[in-house]
């Protein structure tokens, strides 16, 4: 007979069986059959797992289904007595199974697909089945509802189904925990397929290490692998042993990067016999790490602490009282450091001071501290004072009684009168031969008069975000200038800034065409550096004179044009003919540059192409080669 | 030696000599220095360079570098020398020397 019948039989005896089945009475019969199943599966797989606890006749399938019914309560019973031992059995048996799986690899899966297959091709679910078949069904369970319970597929624990409930290999549900796993194993598989098409990522990298100096075209050199591994088993890395001091400096900046130099680090980088301690993050550093470091380190000559917000009044103590030697200061963001401090410092180890380096310090370090500074600092030749938010025009006119002073950085944030400036210059100019005047917003043309007249040593000067100077005052400086040639000219940022006049003023105001041509002019056989970026009202045509080929700057290494929006690519292609010892360019936001195939050795930064890296370098195409088909294609 | 032959040999302090082609040795300007005929070094005669600070292991793996640097010379993207750990510091101590 039929087995739905046999179950209509039994579930209502009473009932006439009519060969028309309502749907309720199928689905009835269904989940009756589903629990059947879900019974026999429950023998079959104890039964599986331990063959010798439970009744010992003939395999499952065979079995009456009665037969199986009382059978599997039996088992139950069994089971609650050593439930504990025999999961623990289970578990067992299933890591080994699951390891001889992963060493039998394809062949064994391969064979148990084959039987997997045999089996549903067994089965039938239709409705008309023949008698023979009936005791070799296996039964295709219906999905369990959210709150049954149900067996874990890989584990054989029983557990409660829900909505989250992930599917095993096999069709089956498997418990939470297995779940986890699963999700996990696919998606290292998923990494390990995944083709390096993280492009970007990769090429953030190379950016990056572009900038760090690390060459990109070719292998990187051996010290710089080495370096990176070591920063990469920073937590392994005991002792340095005896690292010559410039490697010791060039690990610590890459531990810095990585802001990896932690109190657990810092000790590496300490011996009593170096004479400079640099540390560009300091961040994670205490007080007894500023103690231990003085105290190891007494004769150091050079102290570099960038990031140093926990120097506090002590560690600041502590150094006056171990270290004599200091002649190079860099403190950057010691803001817990209070005012008598600072006077204290210079009071007591001003007399050998000669390099001094103060960066954003808002809470202390008023104009008096300067004029203490300066009272005490007779040696001094390095200043570089920047985003220091309490000092004013006062410490301009301090600074400006400084004797030795070669080299002067200056980025204040509040007002200062022209006249303290030119002050300055005039009292200091002749010796400077650095100059670096930031954010100077109102700075006009007689302060650049006043360089003209009084400097004639400078090799760096710097006087970026301005808005005041004139084109004309630039020209008037770089014209007849007794000066020689400057190495480095940063004139970023220095244009006038009106949003109802994009164009520009008629006269125009920062460094603009005559400008720029007098500025090449006057530094063209040695400039190395080149910083004209924002200087947007400098034509196409001053650029396309500059730039021509013909002229050679044999020294110019770095050149920055960005948002020169009038630069195109003959220009680019003029600077790589121009430049021989070119190393990199610099150009965000130049629109009409494109196109551009960068010789070799040369790295091109910020030229915009959808497709490509950011950062294009030459494969090992040579300069002349490069223009030529440059020209060709803008042609 | 009037000619200069093409492979040169590099010795550790641990005696293991390294026979290397001279192109490949000559990446590291200490090494060439060494070698060329101009300065008249004994290295330079005997084509043979001593290494009393290097042993065997870091000597090996400089070795590999110079291969790997001179074949990658002009390719983009190379991927890095692959070397064990242990070895790190000791290697850098001798790529620092050997200017590599």
């Amino acid at each position: 007979m039929n087995f739905i019948k046999r179950l209509l039989l039994d579930c209502n005896p009473s009932r006439n069986i009519t060969s028309s089945y309502t749907n309720t009475q199928i689905d009835h019969v269904r989940t009756q059959r589903s629990q059947y199943a879900q019974i026999a599966e429950d023998y079959r797989r104890r039964r599986a797992a331990d063959p010798g606890e439970g009744p010992s006749t003939a395999a499952a399938p065979t079995q009456d289904q009665d037969e199986a019914l009382a059978a599997a309560a039996q088992a139950e019973e069994d089971e609650k007595k050593t439930k504990k031992r025999k999961r623990k059995e289970e578990d067992a048996i299933d890591e080994i199974k699951k390891a001889k799986k992963a060493k039998g690899g394809k062949a064994a899966e391969k064979k148990e697909k084959a039987i997997a297959k045999k089996k549903a091709k067994k089965t039938n679910p239709d409705l008309d089945d023949s008698d023979d078949e009936d005791y070799d069904i296996d039964y295709k369970k219906a999905k369990p509802a959210p709150g049954q319970f149900e067996h874990c597929e890989s584990c054989n624990k029983r557990f409660t189904v829900t909505p989250y409930s992930k599917e095993g290999p096999d069709g089956g549900l498997v418990c939470t925990p297995c779940g986890k796993e699963m999700t996990k194993d696919l998606k290292k598989e998923q990494k390990a397929l995944q083709p390096k098409a993280a492009a970007g990522k990769r090429r953030r990298k190379v950016e990056s290490e572009k900038l760090d100096g690390v060459s990109t075209g070719g292998a990187k050199s051996l010290v710089q692998l080495c370096l990176q591994r070591v920063a990469q088993h920073h937590d392994d890395v005991e002792e340095l042993g005896d690292l010559p001091p410039k490697l010791l400096e060039r690990l610590s900046e890459i531990f810095s990067k990585k802001r990896v130099m932690k109190p657990k680090t810092l000790p590496l980088f300490l011996r009593p016999d170096l004479d400079s301690v640099v540390v560009h993050d300091a961040a994670y550093l205490e007080e007894e790490d500023y103690l231990q470091m003085f105290s190891v380190v007494p004769n150091m000559k050079k102290l570099v602490l960038s990031n140093t917000c926990q120097l506090k009044d002590k560690s600041m103590d502590y150094m006056l009282e171990r270290c004599h030697e200091l002649r190079h200061i860099a403190l950057y963001a010691a803001n817990l450091v209070s005012e008598e401090m600072w006077h204290r410092l210079f009071q007591e180890a001003g007399a050998k001071l000669e390099v001094i380096k103060l960066k954003w310090l808002d809470a202390a370090f008023e104009d008096e501290a300067v004029h203490d500074m300066v009272q005490c600092c007779p040696n001094l030749e390095r200043l570089k004072l920047k985003l220091c938010r309490r000092i004013g025009q006062d410490s301009i006119d301090s600074i400006a009684e400084l004797p030795a002073l070669k080299h002067l950085t200056l980025h204040i944030g509040r007002e200062v009168s022209n006249d303290a400036l030119i002050n300055l210059i005039e009292k200091r100019g002749s010796l400077l031969e650095t100059l670096s005047l930031e954010k100077f917003l109102d700075a006009d043309d007689a302060v650049v008069e006043a360089i003209h007249d009084n400097c004639n040593r400078l090799s760096k000067l710097r006087l970026s975000e301005n808005d005041t100077i004139t084109d004309a005052g630039f020209t008037a400086l770089f014209t007849n200038w007794p000066n020689p040639p400057l190495t480095f000219a940063d004139f970023n940022s220095t244009r006038d800034v009106d949003n109802n006049n994009p164009t520009g003023p008629e006269e125009a105001v920062g460094l603009a065409s005559s400008g720029f041509a007098a500025l090449m002019a006057h530094s063209g056989p040695s400039l190395k550096h080149l910083d004209i970026a924002s200087c947007r009202f400098i034509e196409l045509s001053a650029f396309c004179d500059v730039f021509n080929g013909a002229q050679s700057y044999p020294a110019l290494e770095y050149i920055n044009i960005s948002f020169c929006n009038k630069v195109d690519t003959s220009v680019v292609a003029g600077i790589f003919k121009s430049c021989p010892k070119l190393k990199s360019l610099v150009a965000f936001g130049c629109f009409d540059v494109d196109n551009v195939v960068v010789p070799r050795s040369i790295a091109l930064v910020g030229v915009p192409r959808a497709q490509d890296a950011i950062e294009q370098f030459g494969i090992g195409v040579d300069v002349d080669e490069a223009v030529g088909r440059m020209v060709e294609v803008g042609a | 030696m009037a000619a200069t032959s093409d492979y040169v040999t590099l010795v550790s302090s641990d005696d293991y000599h390294f026979v290397v082609q001279r192109s490949s040795a000559c990446i590291s300007p200490a090494v060439k220095r060494m070698l060329d005929p101009m300065n008249g070094f004994l290295e330079a005669k005997t084509n043979t360079v001593r290494f009393d600070t290097i042993n065997a292991m870091v000597l090996e793996k400089v070795c590999e570098y110079f291969y790997y640097s001179e074949k990658n010379e002009s390719a983009r993207d190379v991927a890095d020398l692959d070397f064990p750990t242990e070895l790190c510091l000791e290697l850098l101590m001798a790529a620092d020397y050997l200017d590599i």
